[in-house]
């Protein structure tokens, strides 16, 4: 486009013989580069109100409220859990391990940190395995193989004033960042 | 009179004004120029030029793999469709809505031929993909169409992914979550992603589960009614708008670039 | 014949596999002179003949044939979503076929100073769209509408178990056409495998044209005069695409696991997924001092491997093995370039390290998911 860059930079010099004038060419110039400049401005605003419009319609594939499962449950009472077993009877429900050891009982997520697959619990192994591309947790969560990058999430643990457990799966706790020191994430017993 | 004989049906339909009135410049394309006006004057058939080089005509050539896909696109959008009234894409009917088609709705193929067409159309596109370059008609002045067609393979592909959910099977939702949680994993969009966790002001985190990439995907934190809507949306009418719109273009420069490419 | 099964278990283990296929890959798609006298001289250029084509579809039907006798076989084969595959290696092997035929025959015309095949007088070649291409058109609709529907009446669509999201069925596998991304998630983290790689392929496409600046051979089939990007397309589509989605559909069973098309799909089929990272091989391995504290410490090794790779390699490519090349292209051209083709031999450089030494990740930074 080499033709229209030079109609902006150098205007065409007007062709009749009165318009030659000096004092015309000059102040013509000015308002033409003055007119450029409020031009600049409108696209400015164009630009950036249209900018604004698509940002705000990104927000709208972001609702304010969800309509998802309650994420807190009651899970019975602490002498429900044999220490050194692992619970599986709230995986299909809530997505969740209730597993009680020597120090105390935690919630230990289903959801695999490769890709989301659903481990199982093999007792016999004692550990669980991913069936989507092997990965294997100890029963702390802790991960021994396949190619999941870090340990099972914790979900927070408490106990209710009745004595009940109340797992909150809205508040997560990773191994890796030394979030398994919260007091939140194990129950001691 | 001997000649008004020889004419034959079609040809004395071809007279008629009702014919006249649809197919405009006449008659029965027979001679050279009843068959370049067929052509000029068709709004289907002006997707062609009126004449091409002859190379450009034989299936040993293009493969017509692109013909192909456009026309496979086109048996998806039909049989698609269709299913449509039948199916609805709530968790509670999604699964059996999917078995009533097979078993409960006359000509009960439908399904399948829009499952099977998908997978013909991603072959084909590959297929095409796959002469253009060796043909080197990537090259100029085909640069841009050969990047509107690697939209469209893009494109071809995103279709089928979402469709991929709808039937609500075991298939379906492993599938998508093991695809959508590799959105999580978005370098600084995704909350898993690297670093994501630098998009924070203390220990406020901007991108957390409810606000990353794989959430704009699936429409919440977990695989549920959610994403099964935003799929079924973008799978019938998002992306087949998109892709038609480059489908468009990418005709347009296959003529504007000067046909199919030819040796110089 | 119970050898013959075993020897194509055995084949197809991934190690064996893929080195054998890396090994032949530029005798049969010659990138350079060398190659070529080679290709010539071992007679690879029959494949590109009509004779090799009829022996090639024989073969793989009868061994299309033989395998469906197999239980094994059979059942990953007959698997409603696997049947295109079976389509798709028929296809890909007849058009690359079809392709090079034309290909050869033109680069001998041109050898003889004739014009190549596809070359047209204007305007006395030119064809009438009607009826030349609106026929060719029409058959070719009609013969896929009768192949689509008689598919789709021999073949129902499949619909498993209702969607169950606590079970994961086992092996869960993504659509057939993104097993190869699947393969690569075996060696790569999601945000590689999933996010930056497929990434790049696309862009890496798009970016073709304007890297590949050969001039000539546009419009018709040749080789020779494109020899090398030729056999780079034809290596990422046949091997690293083609190639890997038939391992992730045919090859990989439960829990991921490896096993050969005539090898039974055991669950408990045990492998060793034990791998480790460079910085404990480093420290644990040589260093016997356990992992450091510090993050940045523990993964220097890793960090500064990884930088001489991406930014070291390079410029010292451009100067010594690819100096030809930079001069062609020019810095932003031979940069673009450059980064793709790393990139995208992380892959294989990831696979065998992994094969060899078991090494999971180069760096591996899990507190800020940072991990290659
Ligand atoms: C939805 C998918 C697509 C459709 C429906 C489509 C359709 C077509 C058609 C009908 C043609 C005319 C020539 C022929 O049939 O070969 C064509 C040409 C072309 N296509 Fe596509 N295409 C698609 C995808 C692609 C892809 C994935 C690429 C490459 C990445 C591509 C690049 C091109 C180029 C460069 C030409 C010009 C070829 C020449 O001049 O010889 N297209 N396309
Ligand atoms: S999802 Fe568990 S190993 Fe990949």
């Amino acid at each position: 486009m080499p033709d229209g860059k030079s109609t902006v930079s150098k205007p065409p010099v007007p062709k009749s013989p009165a318009a030659l004038g000096k004092t015309t060419k000059d102040s013509e110039d000015i308002n033409r580069r003055s007119f450029f400049s409020w031009l600049s401005f409108g696209w400015i605003g164009f630009v950036a109100a249209t900018g604004g419009f698509f940002t705000m319609m990104l927000r709208f594939f972001f609702p304010n409220v969800l309509f998802e499962p309650v994420q807190t449950f009651l899970a019975g009472y602490p002498d429900d859990y044999i220490i050194g077993e692992v619970d599986t009877k709230w995986k299909d429900k809530y997505g969740v391990w209730i597993i009680r050891n020597d120090q105390g009982i935690y919630a230990l997520s289903t959801v695999c940190t490769h890709l989301g697959c659903t481990p199982n619990w093999l007792a016999s192994a004692k550990k669980f395995k991913c069936p989507c591309h092997g990965s294997g947790f100890k029963s702390t969560g802790i991960n021994f193989e396949g190619p999941a990058p870090r340990p099972l999430e914790r979900y927070r643990i408490v106990l209710a004033d009745d004595g009940q457990i109340i797992v909150d799966k809205t508040k997560k706790f990773q191994q890796e960042k030394g979030q398994w020191e919260d007091p939140e994430a194990l129950l001691k017993v | 009179m001997s000649e008004e004989k020889q004419k034959s049906l079609l040809e004395k339909a071809a007279e008629s004004q009702i014919w006249k009135s649809i197919f405009r410049g006449g008659g029965v394309p027979r001679n050279r120029r009843q068959r370049m006006m067929s052509v000029l004057n068709s709004v289907f058939l002006h997707l062609h030029p009126v004449r091409l080089p002859k190379h450009a005509v034989k299936l040993k050539f293009t493969w017509c793999m692109g013909g192909l896909s456009f026309f496979i696109f086109l048996i998806l959008t039909i049989s698609g469709i269709l299913l449509m009234f039948y199916y609805r894409p709530t968790i509670e009917y999604a699964y059996t809505d999917i078995i009533d088609l097979a078993e409960q709705v006359p000509f009960g193929i439908m399904r399948e031929l829009h499952r099977w067409g998908a997978h013909a159309m991603v072959i084909t596109v590959w297929l095409h993909m796959f002469r253009v370059f060796m043909t080197g008609s990537y090259k100029p002045p085909r640069e841009f169409n050969w990047a509107v067609g690697v939209i469209l393979l893009l494109l071809t592909l995103l279709l089928s992914f979402t469709g991929y959910l709808l039937p609500w099977d075991q298939l379906a939702i492993w599938a998508i979550t093991v695809g959508s949680n590799m959105a999580r994993a978005t370098p600084f969009l995704g909350s898993e992603g690297p670093g994501a966790s630098l998009l924070a002001i203390g220990d406020i985190n901007f991108i957390t589960m409810g606000s990353d990439a794989r959430f704009a995907l699936i429409g919440g934190r977990f695989m549920g009614e959610a994403a099964l809507l935003r799929f079924y949306v973008l799978h019938c009418i998002g992306l087949p708008f998109i892709i038609m719109i480059f489908m468009a273009v990418h005709f347009w420069r296959v003529r504007k670039d000067g046909g199919i490419s030819t040796p110089v | 014949m119970g050898s013959f099964k075993e020897i194509v278990n055995t084949i197809s283990n991934p190690t064996i596999l893929f080195t054998s296929v890396v090994i032949i890959f530029p005798f049969v798609f010659p990138p350079s002179d060398w190659f070529e006298k080679w290709h010539r001289k071992l007679g690879l250029h029959h494949l590109w003949s009509k004779k090799a084509i009829i022996i090639a579809m024989i073969g793989m039907i009868a061994f299309f044939i033989y395998g469906l006798g197999d239980y094994n076989f059979q059942k990953i084969v007959l698997k409603p979503d696997n049947v295109p595959i079976s389509g798709l290696i028929f296809l890909v092997v007849f058009f690359t076929w079809l392709s090079m035929y034309q290909a050869y025959k033109n680069d001998e015309r041109l050898e003889a100073g004739q014009k190549p095949d596809e070359f047209y007088e204007a305007p006395n070649d030119k064809v009438l769209v009607w009826p030349d291409l609106v026929y060719v058109e029409l058959i070719s609709l009609i013969i896929m509408s009768a192949f689509l529907l008689v598919w789709s009446i021999g073949l129902p669509a499949p619909i498993e178990e209702p969607a169950n999201p606590t079970e994961s069925p086992n092996p869960a596998k993504a659509p057939w056409y993104f097993l190869g991304l699947q393969e690569m998630l075996v060696y790569f983290d999601p945000w590689m495998a999933g996010v930056v790689l497929p990434s790049l392929i696309i862009v890496g496409l798009m970016a073709m044209p304007f890297i590949d600046r050969n001039p000539e051979n546009s419009g018709f089939y040749s080789f020779k005069r494109r020899r090398l990007a030729i056999s780079l397309f034809m290596f990422g589509w046949l091997v690293l695409w083609v190639m890997l989605i038939i391992v992730g559909t045919v090859l990989r069973g439960p829990n991921w696991n490896f096993f050969g098309p005539f090898e039974y799909w055991d669950i408990h089929k045990l492998e060793a997924l034990t791998n480790i990272n460079l910085s404990e091989i480093v420290y644990i391995k040589w260093l016997n001092t356990g992992l450091p504290e510090s993050i940045l410490i523990r993964e220097i090794w890793g960090i500064l491997i990884i930088m001489g790779y991406f930014l070291i390699l390079p410029p010292l490519l451009a100067k010594t093995a690819l100096k030809d090349m930079y001069g062609r292209l020019g810095v932003v051209r031979y940069s673009v370039f450059i980064v793709l083709i790393i990139t995208a031999l992380t892959l294989p450089i990831k696979m065998y390290l992994r094969w060899i030494i078991n090494l999971k990740y180069i760096i591996s930074i899990p507190e800020y998911f940072f991990n290659f």
